[in-house]
C-alpha cells in the first residue's frame, strides 16, 4: 500500500466504522440465531435464580460471621408466622453467600436444614452455591476443589447435575476469566453426569476463541466430539469463522466452510455475512462480491447486514460507484439503508475526495428520516479536514458541539492538525478544550496529540516546508 | 473500541506517558504560579491554559497570541508575548528530562 500518512491510516481502520458494522452483525434483531439462542438457557436459569432472589431481603447480613448469620436466621424463623418455603431459604443463602466464603455458606445451609427440617434444599439451592464458587477469583479458592465439594454435596443429597448446572458453571467460570477451569469442569461433568447442551458448548467455544490459540480450541472440539459425542453445529462454525476472520486468516475460514458443508450444514445468511466481513476488513472487495454472488446462487436472501457489510467493504477498497449502486439495489429489495450504510458510503466518498457529495448525502439521509450518529459526523469531519474545507469543517464541528457529540481520536487528530496547518492554533486549542470537556478523549490522549502536532509544525516551519 | 485503542497508544509508550503525568517537584518560580509544590506536566499545562482563558489574555486581534501579564511572564521566560503554538514547549522547559 505504500506510505500512508498517519492520519489517513487511522481512517483506514476507522475503529467506529468497523466496530459498528461488525458489532451490528451479531446483535442484529433480524433472524440471527446465535446471540438469541445462546442466551436463552442463560435467561431461563437467571429467571429461576432471580425468582429465588426476588424476595431477597436487602442486606440482612451485615457481616460474613457465621454465628451472627445463624442467629439472624433463628430470629427470622421464630418471629415469622407465615409458612416459610424453600424460596425464602434460598434467598437467605444467596444473600449470605454473596458476602461470605463458600465454606461458611455451606455451614449456613447445614444449619438451616438442621433447625428447619421441613426445608429440603433443591437444585437452585445448590446452583446458588455453585455460582458463588465459580465466580470467586480469589487465588486461594480459585481451584476446582471448591466446585467439586459443592457438586459432591449436591450429588450426595440425591440431586444430580443436569444441563442447567453445567451451563451455569460454565458461564460463571467464563465471566470470572477461568476458561481453563471451565474446560476441565465441562469434561469432568460430561464423563460423570451430563454432557453440556449446545448453548453452553458454544458459549465456551466463543470464550476459548477469545483468549486461547486456535489449536487449543480445535483440540477441545475434537475431544468433545470423540469422547462425549458433542458435535459442533452451524453456530459453532460461525463462531470459529468469525474468530479466524478477525485474525485475518481467510484461508482457514474457507477451509472451515468446506468442512461444515461436508458435515451437511448449509451456510446461512449470518455465516456469509461473517465471511464477507472478513474480506471487507482486508479491503478485498472482489472476494466480498464473490461471497455475495455465491449467496445469491445458493438462494440465501441477503439482509441489511449483508448490504451494510458489502457497502462498507467496497467503500473501503475504493469502489464507491459500486457501493452507490448497491444502495439502490438494497432499497429495491426492501431494506432501508440505516446510518451505518450511509456512514460507510460517506467514508468511501471522502476517501475518493468527493467530500461535498458526502456532505450532500448527509442531507439526503436526514431527509429520509435516518438520523446521523457520532460516527457519521466524525467521518465527515475527517473528510472535510482532509480536503481542506475548513469553514465547512468548523460548521460541522459547531453542529457536533451543540448536539454534545463526541469526537473520536482520528477526527480529532486530523482536525487539530488541519487547524494548526493553517495557523488557527487558537481554534485547535478550543477543539482540545471541547475534546476534554465532552470526555471524548482522555486528557493525556488529547494533550499529547496537540503537543506533538504543534511540535511537528514548528519543526517543519524551521525546515522551511510549506503546506 | 476507542478506549481500547487509546489504552494501546498509551501502553505503547509508557515512558512518554510517565513523562506527562508523573508528579514532579516544581522549581520555585512555577511553585508560586501553580500553588502546589508538586504537579505533572499535563496538569501544569492545563493550569496555565485555564489561567490564560479566565484572565482573557489572548490578544483580541490575533487569538493565537497571548499577551502575558506579570505572573505569566515569570514562568514563560519573561516574554511579553507568547505564541499559543509554543506554549507546550515553553512549559516543557520547566520539566527537564531526569538524568539517568
Amino acid at each position: 500500500m505504500g506510505k500512508i500518512p498517519p492520519s489517513f491510516r487511522s481512517a483506514l481502520s476507522n475503529p467506529n466504522l468497523i466496530h459498528r458494522s461488525s458489532s451490528l452483525i451479531p446483535s442484529s434483531p433480524k433472524p440471527h440465531h446465535f446471540p438469541n439462542k445462546t442466551r436463552k438457557p442463560h435467561q431461563k436459569q437467571q429467571q429461576s435464580q432471580s425468582q429465588s432472589q426476588s424476595p431477597k431481603p436487602v442486606s440482612v447480613f451485615k457481616s460474613p460471621n457465621l454465628q451472627e448469620a445463624k442467629s439472624i436466621f433463628n430470629s427470622f424463623v421464630n418471629s415469622s408466622n407465615a409458612p416459610i418455603d424453600s424460596r425464602f431459604h434460598n434467598s437467605l443463602l444467596q444473600s449470605y453467600a454473596s458476602i461470605s466464603t463458600i465454606n461458611d455458606s455451606i455451614a449456613f445451609l447445614r444449619h438451616m436444614t438442621k433447625t428447619h427440617p421441613s426445608f429440603s434444599p433443591d437444585k437452585s439451592t445448590y446452583h446458588i452455591l455453585l455460582t458463588h464458587c465459580c465466580k470467586s477469583t480469589d487465588s486461594k479458592y480459585s481451584t476446582l476443589s471448591l466446585i467439586h465439594q459443592t457438586l459432591n454435596l449436591m450429588v450426595s443429597d440425591g440431586i444430580s447435575p443436569d444441563k442447567g448446572t453445567v451451563d451455569l458453571a460454565v458461564r460463571s467460570l467464563c465471566t470470572a476469566d477461568r476458561v481453563d477451569d471451565a474446560v476441565e469442569l465441562i469434561k469432568e461433568l460430561s464423563s460423570k453426569h451430563c454432557s453440556p447442551d449446545i448453548y453452553s458448548y458454544n458459549f465456551l467455544v466463543k470464550n476459548l476463541c477469545k483468549s486461547r490459540t486456535l489449536s487449543l480450541v480445535y483440540a477441545f472440539i475434537d475431544e468433545m466430539r470423540t469422547k462425549f459425542d458433542v458435535k459442533p453445529n452451524l453456530v459453532t462454525y460461525t463462531i470459529l469463522i468469525d474468530n479466524v476472520c478477525n485474525t485475518k486468516n481467510l484461508r482457514e475460514a474457507t477451509r472451515l466452510v468446506d468442512i461444515l458443508e461436508e458435515e451437511g450444514f448449509k451456510p446461512d445468511c449470518f455465516l456469509y455475512n461473517t465471511i464477507m466481513k472478513g474480506y471487507c476488513m482486508l479491503s478485498r472487495g472482489s472476494e466480498a462480491i464473490e461471497v455475495y454472488n455465491r449467496m445469491k446462487e445458493k438462494g440465501v436472501e441477503p439482509d441489511l447486514i449483508t448490504y451494510n457489510t458489502l457497502i462498507f467493504g467496497l467503500s473501503k477498497s475504493g469502489r464507491v460507484s459500486e457501493a452507490k449502486k448497491l444502495l439502490r439495489v438494497m432499497a429495491e429489495k426492501g431494506h432501508f439503508p440505516d446510518e451505518v450504510t450511509y456512514t460507510s458510503l460517506m467514508n468511501g466518498m471522502c476517501r475518493k475526495g468527493e467530500t461535498l457529495a458526502a456532505l450532500a448525502l448527509l442531507e439526503e439521509m436526514e431527509m429520509k428520516g435516518c438520523s446521523p450518529n457520532t460516527c457519521t459526523y466524525n467521518t465527515l469531519l475527517h473528510g472535510l479536514c482532509k480536503s481542506r474545507m475548513f469553514d465547512k469543517a468548523m460548521e460541522l464541528y459547531g453542529a457536533m458541539k451543540s448536539d454534545g457529540l463526541k469526537l473520536d481520536m482520528a477526527s480529532y487528530a486530523t482536525f487539530v492538525r488541519a487547524l494548526c496547518s493553517v495557523g488557527r492554533v487558537a481554534d485547535a486549542y478550543e477543539v482540545f478544550d471541547y475534546a476534554v470537556e465532552s470526555k471524548s478523549l482522555s486528557d493525556v490522549a488529547a494533550y499529547s496529540t496537540l503537543e506533538s502536532t504543534l511540535k511537528w509544525f514548528k519543526k517543519a516551519k524551521e525546515e522551511g516546508l510549506k503546506f | 473500541m476507542l478506549p481500547q485503542r487509546m489504552k494501546k497508544a498509551v501502553t505503547d509508550n509508557p515512558k512518554k506517558l510517565a513523562n506527562l503525568i508523573d508528579l514532579v517537584n516544581l522549581p520555585s518560580t512555577l511553585r508560586d504560579f501553580v500553588g502546589q509544590s508538586q504537579t505533572s506536566r499535563l496538569s501544569c499545562f492545563m493550569r496555565v491554559w485555564s489561567y490564560i482563558k479566565t484572565n482573557n489574555l489572548q490578544d483580541p486581534n490575533n487569538k493565537n497570541v497571548v499577551n502575558c501579564d506579570e505572573k505569566l511572564k515569570g514562568i514563560l521566560l519573561g516574554k511579553p508575548q507568547v505564541d499559543l503554538a509554543e506554549l507546550p514547549a515553553l512549559i516543557k522547559l520547566h520539566f527537564p528530562k531526569e538524568p539517568k
